[in-house]
């Protein structure tokens, strides 16, 4: 007589069949020998270097594919493909290619395929997210097989740092392969296999041109949320995790002690888009107030708890060859801020929100529902605004929703991000210069406009940091964007991986050493 | 009403249901903190003397919160369950009584939206509607109708043969007295068993969808989002998230015994038993 | 029987059809691009209204509609405007996943929503029937990304019994490995299941305990059981062979049911498990407007939904011939 009986018992044998084969490193967890099992937060959408569009994109096709530069940790351009590159006058460079690199799948890298994949990535018919990147280009033609010339329409100082575009074949694509899901590239993995939604696998080339990676197998794992990527990597599921993760997760890996830590100045920023055309926000002064009324320190220690650093204008310290440290948006002070929005005509009510002409100062800021810190930012933003007298409320909705309404300029204040700025131009020229495809709120200001030409003109780092100071310095005044933090990037690994270096983009280069 | 009280499904359910309720209706007068008072400096704090369920993320006091998200999280759930209700009960008296081509198209459009995983349709709606109470109450009440629907026309079906609708009609007794005054009682023991239960699915389906970043917007303290909110910080400081699932948690519990008991008493033909669908987590 | 399956496939189609329709305007009344989307930050406007064109987005909406429903007469779902693949085979790679999952969480519900529906129907009114069904009712109450995350952190982080994220072997080739002498492929495959599954399948686990527990009170209190009882058969014989068979009708058609609960609750759980399957997929697709990747998921969905249900409908009615069809 058993109430159990069949069923019960099966359900208990199962769990101790579970339970016996559970010796405290479960079996699963660990690393076949020689791979290397990389955590990201979203599956790739293309392997074509071409159509990159994700992190997880970039990161794995800059191991498969190789390109004319590499940046190396401090953003500063190294030799790949070219040994050598000249610059004779402002409109002209010129490479020199090596001539041992091959692709994997054994034919050699030569100038026909940089041709081939620059010329194609400026097609607009591609429909290539970076295509504006390579706009000021004119002309790119192979002289021989070895050696590339690149034509400018105007000089452009930015071009050596946008050069790391991975080399594509020619003679496979225009085979008919299709490298969105069947890479070939001439770098120091090899594309294995793709589970799609979960792992993309690489294996070492032997023939890399610059010696066999010391390890055998990388893969990608694809683990969306932030909180299980960082529990997997302490569970043993994972050797390498980088950003994003939440602050709070980082602070207690970073105090556990049991993993290799590195926290990096990044090359990204989250900012605040303030809409110059938006109904109340036209006036500098109330935009000047507003930054004013953003308590920045709270934000950075309390929310991203000291895993962001607070930013003192456009400029960068990473690009520390274009950092001013004397350059400095409006600090946190309420009651400036009152002051100035009484200049600007806006007198506190009685129920203490600030009116003009009848008018509420009313402001919605919204941010997109993924990122749960921006989320929290913008609450407490709403907070303090309320308390000072803003009516302010909070919008938040997915991505594509709240991009669409920024980049439509229909947002009064934007929380968002920059990624990727491996020159002050990235961050700048397109989004605030009168003509630059990004500026979606139509910011038009002849002074900025002018020192960012300069800056992409110039032919010295001195002189462009010159013109990239004098721009930041108008656009603290006249604050379109206040940038919030430059975001630090974090990574962490098993102690047990020797030889790697992190990187601000988060790219894995290092780990192809021999 | 004396059975009722011997059922202790019956009792249990509603004493706590009860409880929410009193809270939610009183709790301007129950919480000693402003629903939006920041204190930066006290966040994730556990339970104390001065805040007696500890603080959340903004160190603003949980149990204000909490409090004031029951309101919040039980005007959203009642109100879906009484469109999701109100709608499907209609639907299934017009196509069970009218039979033909019309309980034909009624019964293909139940279909449709059956065939839809309720958190999903949820999500599209939202995403079409924009987030916010209101729309997230219609966006529920879309995804969950069906099951109303389906039982009611089930039931029509049942009675629209029986003798004292028949002598109705015969009389001329107009449709919706017909509907109404005879069919309907005989649907509302189900119906409210399906309601009661369906509170409880559409708590933990909104907090499901302020799991995925949607629905209310901040500062307003659903339960969901506080929820998930405190799941960020599960690791150092789990009570924030612990509170506000077990509040849910409870409530929930609270709702399905209730909604058992109810059917003991009101549904003892089962006609839910077998249609129902348990809620979505 | 035949007539009735064959008008239910039927049917099939106009629901389809209905779904599809649905889908389509849903996905073009939410705001946001795709073209947006996919350009991203660098989204400069000629490069949005090229890419539009591209994709066919600027064309009238009943034009759209039209060419959509024209492809899919085809059997054609549709290429992804992210994912540079054809929908079919995206959903074609996700969905033994899913379908995976998704019968573990079946399998553990009712394992579980018997067992302890058998337990409180045997021991009723004593504090284990209390206990058994206020635990079922608990797994019902409790927000499945709240219980997952929970026993990730448990089982994973904490013990080290089970691996945190991520899919074994599919389950048919571990099942094969097993036969040929390499067990620790399913096991592996299966403790990637586990959680997951638990987590979704808890909350079955409760309805079917309770409709169990009903069914089998009903049962034990019968003049059938009585006889067989009387007729000094051994109480374990005369809860297994008789009561409990006859109180696994319910159970079949609640399975039914539960399909689209689980189909849902999976688009929580696999984002927290990492798991590659439909609902990660659905989720994603709307979060990037991958308008023809939607339309496929959803309709895969449906389609999988409307099998079970007509399945679950004729098994019923074949095991129990008193239940009419129709």
């Amino acid at each position: 007589m058993s109430k159990m009986g069949g069923f019960g018992l099966g359900v208990v044998a199962l769990v101790a069949l579970l339970g016996t084969s559970a010796p405290v490193t479960s079996a699963w967890a660990q690393p076949a020998k020689g791979l290397i099992r990389i955590g990201t937060d979203v599956d790739s959408q293309s392997l074509d270097p071409r159509l990159m569009r994700e992190t997880t994109g970039f990161r794995a096709i800059n191991l498969i594919y190789s390109a004319l530069i590499q940046l190396d940790d401090k953003v500063s351009p190294r030799p790949d493909l070219a040994t050598k590159w000249e610059n004779p006058d402002p409109k002209t460079w010129i490479f020199t290619l090596r001539r041992d690199a091959r692709f994997h799948d054994g034919r050699p890298v030569t100038a026909a395929d940089v041709v081939f994949t620059y010329t194609t990535i400026l097609d607009p018919a591609l429909n290539a997210r970076f295509r504006t990147l390579y706009t000021p280009i004119d002309k790119i033609e192979a002289v021989d097989e070895g050696t590339v010339r690149i034509s400018l329409k105007e000089p452009y100082a930015p071009l050596l740092s946008y050069l790391d575009l991975g080399i594509v074949p020619k003679h496979a694509v225009e085979g008919g392969r299709d490298l969105n899901v069947n890479p070939l590239g001439s770098g120091p993995y090899k594309f294995a296999k793709w589970k799609r939604g979960s792992r993309i696998s690489l294996e070492a080339n032997a023939d890399y041109f610059g010696g066999k990676p010391k390890y055998d197998k990388l893969d990608f794992v694809v683990v969306p949320d932030n909180t299980a990527r960082a529990q997997a990597f302490e569970a043993g599921d994972l050797d390498l995790i980088q950003s994003p993760l939440s602050p709070r997760d980082i602070k207690r890996l970073a105090a556990a002690g049991k993993a290799a830590y590195a926290k990096l100045p990044g090359i990204a920023v989250t900012y605040l888009n303030i809409n110059t055309k938006s109904e109340n926000l036209g006036d500098p002064r109330v935009r000047k107030a507003l930054a004013m009324l953003i308590d920045q320190k709270t934000i950075v220690d309390q929310i991203y708890e000291g895993t962001d650093q607070a930013a003192t204008s456009l400029l960068l310290p990473s690009l520390a060859w274009s950092y001013a440290a004397d350059v400095k948006q409006p600090a946190f002070d309420p009651a400036k801020a009152k002051a100035l929005l009484a200049e600007a005509g806006w007198k506190p009510g009685p129920d203490g929100i600030m009116g003009k002409d009848g008018k509420k100062l009313s402001i919605t800021i919204g941010t997109h529902s993924e990122d749960p810190n921006r989320v929290q930012t913008v609450e407490f933003i709403q907070n303090v605004l309320k308390q000072n007298g803003v009516d302010a409320k909070v919008a938040i909705s997915d991505w594509p929703s709240f991009s669409g309404g920024v980049q439509n300029g229909r947002h009064d204040v934007g929380l968002m991000g920059w990624v990727a700025l491996v020159d002050p131009d990235r961050l700048m020229y397109g989004q605030l210069h009168s003509a630059g495809g990004l500026n979606w709120g139509k910011y038009s200001n002849a002074k900025v406009d002018a020192a960012l030409t300069a800056g992409r003109a110039a032919a010295s780092l001195p002189a462009r940091a010159a013109a990239y100071k004098q721009a930041a310095a108008e656009l603290a005044e006249e604050m379109p964007y206040y940038v919030l933090s430059y975001q630090g990037f974090h990574v962490f690994t098993d102690k047990a991986l020797t030889g790697f270096v992190p990187d601000p983009r988060g790219y894995l280069r290092s780990l192809a050493a021999k | 009403m004396r059975r009722a009280l011997r059922n202790p499904q019956l009792v249990a359910g509603g004493t706590v249901v009860l409880l929410i309720l009193l809270v939610a209706v009183f709790h301007p007068f129950l919480a000693p903190y402003g629903v939006e008072q920041m204190d930066m400096a006290n966040r994730l704090s556990g339970p104390s003397a001065k805040h007696w369920l500890g603080t959340d993320n903004f160190g603003r006091d949980l149990w204000t919160r909490l409090a004031h998200g029951a309101a919040i999280s039980m005007s959203i759930a009642m109100a879906s369950v009484l469109i999701a209700g109100t709608f499907g009960t209609v639907i299934g008296l017009i196509s069970g009584y009218a039979g033909g081509w019309l309980d034909l198209t009624l019964s293909r459009l139940v279909d449709l939206f059956l065939a839809f995983p309720p958190l999903i349709l949820a999500l599209a709606l939202i995403a079409v509607l924009g987030p916010g109470p209101v729309n997230v109450t219609i966006a529920l009440a879309a995804a969950f109708w069906t099951q109303y629907a389906r039982v009611v026309r089930a039931i029509t079906l049942a009675e629209r043969e029986r003798d004292y609708v028949l002598a109705a009609e015969a009389v001329g007794a107009s449709l919706p007295r017909i509907l109404g005054r005879h069919i309907l009682p005989n649907a509302a023991g189900p119906i409210l068993v399906l309601a009661t239960l369906g509170v409880g699915t559409a708590i933990v389906t909104e907090s499901g969808l302020s799991f995925l970043g949607l629905g209310v917007q901040p500062p307003t303290p659903t339960w969901g989002w506080t929820l998930s909110y405190g799941l960020r910080f599960l690791r150092s400081d789990p009570w924030m998230s612990t509170l506000a699932g077990l509040t849910i948690m409870l409530t929930v519990l609270g709702f399905n015994l209730l909604g058992d008991g109810l059917r003991d008493h009101l549904d003892p033909r089962g006609v839910v038993r077998g249609i129902r669908k348990n809620p979505v987590s | 029987m035949l007539a009735y399956t064959a008008r239910r496939i039927a049917l099939l189609v106009p629901l389809l059809v209905g779904i599809a329709v649905l889908v389509f305007l849903l996905m073009h009344l939410i705001p946001g691009d795709p073209a947006r989307v996919l350009l991203g930050d660098d989204a400069t406007k000629e490069a949005v209204d090229r890419l539009r064109a591209s994709l066919g987005l600027d064309r009238p909406l009943p034009v759209q509609l039209w060419l959509y429903f024209q492809r899919l007469a085809a059997f054609d779902l549709g290429r992804s405007i992210f994912q540079s693949q054809s929908v079919a085979s995206l959903i074609l790679a996700r969905l033994p996943a899913t379908l995976e999952i998704a019968f573990m969480a079946l399998l553990i519900s009712a394992l579980l929503g018997i067992a302890l529906g058998v337990a409180a129907a045997v021991k009723q009114g004593s504090p284990v029937d209390v206990f058994c069904m206020m635990f079922a009712q608990a797994g019902v109450s409790m927000p499945v990304f709240w219980l997952g995350i929970l026993l990730m952190y448990v089982f994973a982080v904490e013990l080290h019994w089970l691996p945190a994220i991520g899919r074994g072997e599919p389950l048919p080739s571990a099942i094969g490995a097993a036969f040929s002498g390499r067990p620790e492929v399913l096991l592996k495959s299966l403790s990637h299941l586990v959680m997951p599954a638990l987590a979704l399948g808890l909350s079955n686990a409760a309805v079917i305990s309770r409709l169990v527990r009903a069914a089998m009170l009903e049962m034990l209190s019968s003049d059938f059981v009585r006889t067989a009882r009387a007729k000094g058969m051994g109480e374990g014989v005369v809860v297994f062979r008789h009561a409990l068979r006859n109180a696994l009708l319910p159970v079949v058609t609640v399975i039914g049911w539960q399909c689209g609960v689980l189909l849902s609750g999976s688009v929580l759980t696999e984002g927290i498990f990492g798991w590659p399957g439909l609902g990660q997929l659905a989720v994603n697709a709307i979060a990037q407007r991958d308008i023809p990747l939607v339309q496929g998921v959803i309709l895969t969905f449906a389609f999988v939904f409307a099998l079970v249900n007509l399945t679950v409908d004729l098994l019923y009615s074949a095991i129990d011939p008193r239940v009419r069809l129709g």
